[in-house]
């Protein structure tokens, strides 16, 4: 009812106002622009496409280009391969074409001619725009809205998961002053690249020495070849301690245990029961001699 | 349980295992098709003029235009012109080369575009306001104008009583000029020569057939410089009557016959001199075709061929254009030969050579004498007759050397060079309609044999296990020669473990629409190991394929159905079509799932026949849009009926697959408790749309009762757009286009949503149905308690699957056909789970149950992707299947190209992959036995040593 309204008394004065609209609501837009993730109010969008809709029927069908300019993830827009396409899409909606789609140039550009145009009275339409192909660089999606004459009323960079009247940043935008432009460009801009390949770990022998198996294995070779050293160089009462502070650990006692010929039962250790090492034990009780702790080894043996 | 934990875990951490680069044609194929290349739009070509291969063009009878590398058959590249055609396909399309130029020209319908020879972009498009693209020649002619390396395109455009000549710009596609023929004629062809283009048009005599008329051209300005009428009326009675229209010639030619094929009719364009020449037809028989063959370059010799093709044998008549008195005479003649033969024409410089491939052996002549330049004998002489042929002669000093395309009417394109075949690609495969695994009884006769011996005696069971093992030593010989060299190919080759015994390298059956039966092997690169014609139809509507151990039957619609051996293609059995259409096949199994059994679905959903001895119940959709429910026992009266509320329309229903293990009847969180599956084998998913309202419901019924478990509707959907759906175990899942609503925070784009079907939204609680151990469809059946969430997807799903495993403890994915980029994807279900935390970070409890935040735009990460970066382009349906590793699924794609895979959705698990080098792990165990035997006198000495000293 409003469109109508607005349609039929274009007169100079509303004309005028329309303008003004126009210019706050773009204001707003530039506004809301650097900040995609505010909602915008319906009310706004709403008036902007009314009065947008009121200039539209001045201009004629036009076509649009979409550029790939060279950037830093794309840099050579040229190794797309021929398969890449860009599509309008939309509600089918008055027996329009509501997917439109255009093919790699060898200039790098995708180009729609004749957007479908349709009635005067019929409703702008608002196309999402995609770029696709079966590769690894991802495009924005761009917001593209057209007008019942298929001029290109606006086009906005668009966020996916957000609400449709989010628009982000403004690519082009119908010029208020009457200014006809029926040939439209824009940049695509590229977001990314996907990776699709796992990386195999490749062989190397720093890997290997990286292995905490690895490193385990040659600290325990150091302390076997530089413990004794250690202990020759070590004051005569500081090792007598020492001997006696690790005769009394269960692990390392039993070890030494287990080196100078002693069984020493790990399964019942790890188990925990009792008196899982007797020779450990009696040993700590037996005093701190050498002597002694042989004693029940060669009784095993 | 723990194991499955275990699982979920390692798909969180890495939520897809993705395809290694150095896996790439090793676990997949592809065959990337092009379908029937058209005759007359088939050549080689130069690329570019710098470049010195050639590559071989060709747009099909679906309207793929593509370039093939004729040393491999590679598709370099491809682009699908029906994409771009408004209006439905006007029969073929017309494509044309120029030596010397970097771009081709095609036209379909109303669209004309030139494509980068190299690459295939576009160079330019025109859309055609006032008709169809009738013909099309690209202008060989130097002028001022031209600049080298670009063409101008002379295209004619048929409109409702005129005829349009239009000279397009080869860099822009601008027309330069028009010449408009009001005269009412038909548009025929438009040809050129180097100083004059020629349009071709026919005009209806006064009592029948057609005068062919000659309208001379400036190819600067487009005016009309002269006019001939050739009195053909009596010869030419419909535009099939003229077999040939020269183009790009020093002297162009037209050639017809009279009526009854006695004489050959033969005009250089231009001229007003018809030359008619005796038909030599020795054979005796009716000749069946003539094909003319003549070059297309302005600065070759004006010779031409003309093969004359009669039921059983072929031969062909070489003829020479005077120039300077327009007169035709014969030069000699190719002998007839029994069997088929295909005949190319080709050109070096000035010289003419024509190729003449027949049955057994192959032949280069040069159009100025009869003497055979080359001949090679066929290696693999072809039953398969050859439809039409392109060639490409290099001539070194007296030898030459050709390289011929052949395409054969079973849909086979092949390269032969020198007599030798470099390459099959089966374009026929473009076709597939439907496919299945085949099934092999390798692992039968044990079963039968273990079988045997469970229902003996003890002591019969032993002897016969005794005697069975004593056969088996007959295969030790063979198995310890084979040893060494398995271990040694084991531990050098890059594939660890062979894994064709897990179920891995299976044979695939594909039906193909125009009667044909191939199988391809999955394990050895998809490689067509035999195809047949089952039936001698174009139009074979499969229904259903179905494989047992050793043969697969594939069901058509007409009640028909072909059995066919999986491992020769021999044809078993047939059964007869009956008289009524059929619009689906149901597969019914026996309850200790060893046998299949079929029953038709006819178009108003009843099934033909019933079963009296099966317990089973039977879903039907119906051609106007019902979902029925049947008793197996009985096909008179459905037991109930689904119709959707009016202005809907079903468009869809699916079910559970056959195989659908479920290895947890819980989910478990991360407090230990425990949220009950709502597990109903026979659950359907059915999806109605409304056009008028742009709204799409989802119903889940109960497919015994014919209850409604859970229903939802979305507005905004674009019901011309694909709406996939899928359901598995306790969950399904459907994506759509959504568009704006209306409401505030609606947005537009692709959605997917995933509902999660649980017994009771409270854990531990399994609602009603507490501690039942089973529940009735007929009694009080428990609703379930759904959980959904939507996502934005970044484009759109026209197919949807899910991977199978043996005993689905692996993390499923879901199978997502992507058309518009062409590829195909697996998203993890971990993902897609309905119970993200909205607008929150997860708790530790959900964090450690593998939730994360919900994000409502759901981005294909690129390690989901199976296809990678293959162009796997129009497949229509996805099949998975299970093999002997859980961790494995097989996955087959078809509809138009051709793809397969393996999935692993957790994971390669239980298999040691291309990481674990065998070869490492020897030189371990041989590093650690050196280590040992230096260290172990150490010790020993050491210990020795401490015993004295104590």
């Amino acid at each position: 009812m409003v469109v109508s309204a607005i349609q039929d008394a274009r007169t100079p004065k509303s004309w005028r106002e329309e303008t003004h609209h126009v210019i706050q609501t773009l204001l707003a837009d530039r506004f809301m622009a650097c900040l995609p993730q505010q909602h915008i109010s319906a009310m706004h969008f709403s008036l902007s496409s009314l009065v947008l809709l009121g200039i539209s029927s001045l201009v004629s069908a036009s076509s649009l280009t979409i550029t790939i300019p060279a950037s830093s993830p794309l840099p050579n827009p040229h190794v797309l391969p021929a398969t890449s396409h860009a599509t309008l899409t939309s509600l089918p909606s008055g027996g329009k074409d509501h997917i439109l789609s255009a093919s790699l140039t060898r200039s790098a550009t995708f180009v729609f001619h004749d957007l479908p145009s349709s009635g005067p009275d019929a409703q702008p339409e608002s196309y999402l725009l995609d770029i696709r192909y079966a590769g690894d660089y991802v495009f924005a999606p761009y917001r593209v809205d057209v007008a019942a004459d298929g001029s290109i009323l606006g086009i906005w960079e668009t966020f996916r998961g957000n609400p449709w009247d989010n628009r982000g940043a403004e690519k082009y935008i119908v010029d208020v002053a009457g200014k006809k432009q029926i040939d439209v460009v824009v940049e695509a801009k590229v977001l990314g690249r996907k990776v699709f390949y796992e990386q195999r770990a490749q062989f190397s022998p720093l890997s290997l020495v990286k292995n905490p198996m690895v490193l385990i294995a040659v600290v325990a070779l150091g302390l076997m070849f530089v413990m004794p050293k250690l202990m020759e160089n070590m004051d005569p009462e500081m090792r007598a301690e020492f001997e006696q502070h690790s005769r009394s650990s269960p692990i390392t006692g039993a070890t030494s245990n287990a080196m100078a010929g002693g069984g020493f039962d790990l399964a019942s250790w790890m188990a925990g029961t009792g008196g899982p090492n007797p020779t450990a034990n009696n040993a700590a009780q037996a005093g701190s001699t050498g002597r002694d702790t042989s004693g029940p080894a060669r009784r095993r043996g | 349980m723990r194991l499955q934990a275990a699982l979920f875990f390692a798909a969180c951490l890495s939520p897809a295992a993705a395809i290694y680069p150095d896996e790439v044609n090793h676990i997949d194929f592809h065959h990337a098709l092009l379908g029937t290349p058209s005759p007359d739009s088939t050549f080689f070509l130069k690329p570019s003029p710098a470049s010195n291969a050639s590559l071989l063009y060709t747009l099909s009878d679906k309207l793929l235009l593509g370039a093939v590398n004729p040393r491999d058959g590679g598709l370099v590249w491809r682009q699908n012109i029906s994409r771009s055609v408004n209006s439905p396909a006007h029969g073929v399309g017309l494509l044309r080369g120029l030596d010397g130029n970097d771009a081709v020209v095609g036209a379909v319908g109303n669209y004309i575009a030139s494509w980068s020879a190299q690459d295939g972009k576009v160079g330019w498009e025109n859309r055609v306001s006032e008709g169809v693209v009738g013909d099309l020649e690209l202008l060989e002619l130097e002028d001022a104008t031209a600049t080298s390396g670009v063409r101008d395109t002379i295209a004619v455009v048929a409109s409702e009583g005129a005829g349009i000549v239009r000279r397009l710009n080869g860099n822009t596609g601008k027309t330069v000029w028009e010449y408009k023929d009001t005269s009412g004629d038909v548009p025929f062809q438009v040809s050129s020569s180097s100083t004059e283009v020629f349009y071709i048009s026919l005009q209806s005599a006064m009592l029948k057939g057609f005068k062919i008329k000659v309208t001379v051209l400036d190819p600067l300005t487009g005016q009309q410089t002269r006019q001939q009428i050739l009195n053909t009326e009596a010869d030419v009675a419909t535009p099939e009557s003229v077999l040939y229209v020269g183009a790009n010639s020093a002297s162009p030619i037209i050639v017809w016959t009279d009526k009854s094929q006695k004489s050959l009719r033969v005009n250089v364009i231009g001229t007003k001199e018809i030359n008619s020449v005796t038909v030599d037809n020795t054979s005796g028989s009716e000749i069946r075709q003539i094909t003319v063959h003549a070059p297309r370059k302005l600065n070759a010799l004006p010779h031409f061929l003309v093969h004359f093709e009669t039921e059983t044998g072929a031969w062909a008549e070489v003829f020479h254009v005077d120039l300077m008195s327009a007169k035709v005479t014969k030069a000699y003649q190719l002998p007839y030969l029994p069997g088929q033969s295909a005949v190319a024409a080709s050109v070096i410089d000035a010289n003419v050579y024509f190729t003449r491939i027949t049955d057994l052996e192959a032949v280069v002549v040069s159009s100025a004498s009869h003497g055979i330049l080359g001949r090679w004998d066929l290696q693999k002489p072809s039953s398969d007759i050859a439809l039409h042929s392109v060639s490409e002669v290099v001539a070194k000093g007296k030898s030459v050397a050709v390289r011929s395309a052949l395409f054969r009417k079973h849909g086979d394109w092949q390269l032969i060079r020198n007599g030798q075949i470099e390459w099959t690609r089966h374009e026929g495969l473009i076709d597939a309609v439907a496919a299945t695994w085949a099934e092999t009884d390798a692992q039968e006769d044990l079963a039968h044999e273990l079988e045997v011996e469970g229902h003996e005696t003890l002591y019969g069971a032993y002897l016969h296990r005794v005697k069975r093992h004593v056969r088996d030593l007959e295969h030790l010989p063979d198995w310890l020669k084979d040893l060494p060299k398995r271990i040694l190919s084991s531990i050098l080759t890059d594939e660890v473990s062979n894994l064709d015994s897990f179920g891995v390298a299976r044979s695939v059956i594909v039906a193909t629409k125009n009667g044909r039966v191939y199988a391809l092997d999955a394990g050895k690169h998809g490689v067509v190991s035999w195809g047949v014609q089952a039936v001698g139809t174009s139009q074979w509507n499969v229904k259903a394929i179905l494989a047992s151990p050793g043969v697969a039957t594939i069901y058509s619609d007409d009640g028909s159905s072909v059995t066919v051996d999986v491992f020769t293609g021999e044809i078993v059995s047939r059964i007869e079509p009956s008289n009524s259409k059929l619009h689906s096949i149901a597969v019914f199994e026996a309850q200790d799932g060893t046998s299949l059994a079929t029953v038709g679905v006819r178009e108003d959903g009843t099934p033909v026949t019933a079963f009296a001895n099966e317990d089973g119940f039977l879903v039907t959709t119906s051609i106007d849009g019902r979902v029925l429910g049947w008793f197996a026992k009985d096909n008179k009266t459905p037991v109930w009926e689904f119709v959707p509320p009016s202005g809907e329309r079903v468009v869809d229903a699916t079910a559970r697959p056959a195989h659908d293990p479920v290895a947890s009847i819980g989910k478990v969180l991360g407090n230990r408790s425990v949220l009950y599956k709502y597990l109903n084998p026979n659950l359907a998913l059915v999806t109605a749309v409304n056009e008028q309202t742009h709204t799409a419901s989802f119903y889940l019924l109960d497919g015994v009762s014919g209850k409604i478990l859970h229903a939802t509707t979305q507005a905004g959907v674009d019901s011309t757009q694909p709406i996939a759906s899928v359901m598995s175990e306790n969950w399904f899942a459907y994506s759509f286009w959504g568009d704006v609503d209306g409401s505030e925070s609606s947005a537009k784009g692709y959605q997917l949503v995933i509902s999660e079907l649980y017994e009771s939204p409270f854990p531990n609680d399994r609602g009603v149905l507490d501690s039942a151990t089973n529940y009735s469809s007929t009694a009080a059946l428990p609703l379930p308690h759904a959980i959904s969430q939507a996502f934005m997807i970044p484009e759109s799903i026209s197919h949807m699957a899910v991977t199978q495993t043996r005993q689905g403890i692996t993390t499923r994915q879901l199978l997502c056909t992507l058309p518009s980029s062409n590829s195909i994807v697996g998203i993890p279900r971990p993902v897609l789970d309905p119970r993200r935390p909205v607008d929150r970070d997860p708790t530790t409890a959900e964090a450690e149950e593998g939730l994360f935040r919900y994000a409502p735009f759901l981005d294909f990460d690129g390690k989901w992707y199976l296809s990678h970066t293959r162009d796997v382009a129009g497949i229509k349906a996805v099949l998975s299947r299970p093999t002997l590793l859980e961790s494995t699924s097989l996955i087959f794609a078809y509809g138009s190209d051709i793809y397969g895979t393996r999935a692993t959705p957790s994971q390669a698990f239980d298999i040691l992959g291309k990481s674990f080098s065998k070869l490492q792990l020897v030189l371990t165990v041989v590093a650690l036995g050196a280590g040992v035997t230096v260290l172990a006198p150490m010790v020993r000495r050491k210990q020795v040593n401490a015993l004295w000293r104590a």
